[in-house]
């Protein structure tokens, strides 16, 4: 347990400062459109599924935990797309809120099922081979 | 940005990542419905949306709502698992609870979000 939550810290901790390296990378001007988000959210989804279907069942939960909830948990994240959302709205920039919100929506889920699909195939490949 | 704001993030992301874990923790043992997901992301984005609120009206020290917002706001909510738990119950066929989670996810963590910072501003004026 406490080998655990000290891996959930550690990578939280990490994919919190890699999402912020991305914040500082992609700053905008008027902070409308976080570019940074979206990057954030579509390739942690693809990578989080990629190392689910890859190795899942054969990693330790410490494994387990600091990737998934700790570095990928947090190095995407919902409550910045959910602000930029309400940002827009507020300048009523309303079709640039919806095209931001169907973006990340699309695009993430379709990284998912991309990362998952991947993941699996390179797993029977892997399988086929130490039979 | 001084080091110590840096380092403060980074400490905030790791309290969001374990609160966002014993959450999962919690609701583990019911696979039903993905809660525990919808509720760091609505608790989180309440909170982000007070604290751009609060930014708007410029009632917060930029370091503390950086900290706060992209620390630990940041990390405690996520989408990464929200999108591949979505894809994993499709696979499964279950569809329904699929776009349930997702629509559930945009109502409640927008709508948390929407309702504090206009509320905020809303106080201000």
């Amino acid at each position: 347990m406490i080998r655990d939550l000290a891996a959930v810290a550690v990578g939280g901790a990490l994919g919190t400062g890699l999402r912020f390296a991305l914040d500082l990378a992609f700053a905008t001007d008027d902070g409308l459109f976080p570019l940074s988000t979206l990057i954030a959210n579509i390739l942690g989804s693809f990578v989080l599924a990629l190392v689910v279907a890859h190795l899942w069942d054969r990693s330790p939960l410490w494994v387990r935990a600091g990737l998934g909830a700790g570095l990928l948990g947090s190095f995407t994240t919902f409550s910045a797309l959910a602000v930029a959302v309400v940002q827009l709205a507020d300048v009523d920039q309303w079709m640039l809120a919806l095209i931001y919100l169907a973006a990340t929506m699309v695009l993430g889920l379709a990284a998912a099922a991309l990362g998952l699909r991947l993941g699996l195939a390179r797993r029977a490949r892997l399988d086929l081979v130490n039979e | 940005m001084s080091a110590v704001v840096v380092a403060a993030i980074l400490i905030a992301g790791a309290a969001g990542a374990i609160l966002r874990y014993l959450t999962s923790q919690v609701f583990a043992s019911s696979p039903r419905f993905p809660w525990a997901v919808l509720i760091v992301n609505g608790v989180g984005s309440g909170l982000a949306g007070t604290l751009a609120g609060l930014a708007h009206i410029g009632s917060i020290d930029p370091n503390l709502e950086i900290i706060l917002l992209t620390g630990l706001c940041g990390s405690l909510t996520t989408f990464s698992t929200l999108s591949v738990e979505t894809i994993q119950l499709a696979t499964l066929k279950r569809v329904r609870t699929a776009v349930l989670s997702v629509g559930a996810n945009l109502l409640v963590g927008i709508g948390a979000a929407a309702a504090t910072y206009f509320g905020l501003i809303g106080l201000a004026t």
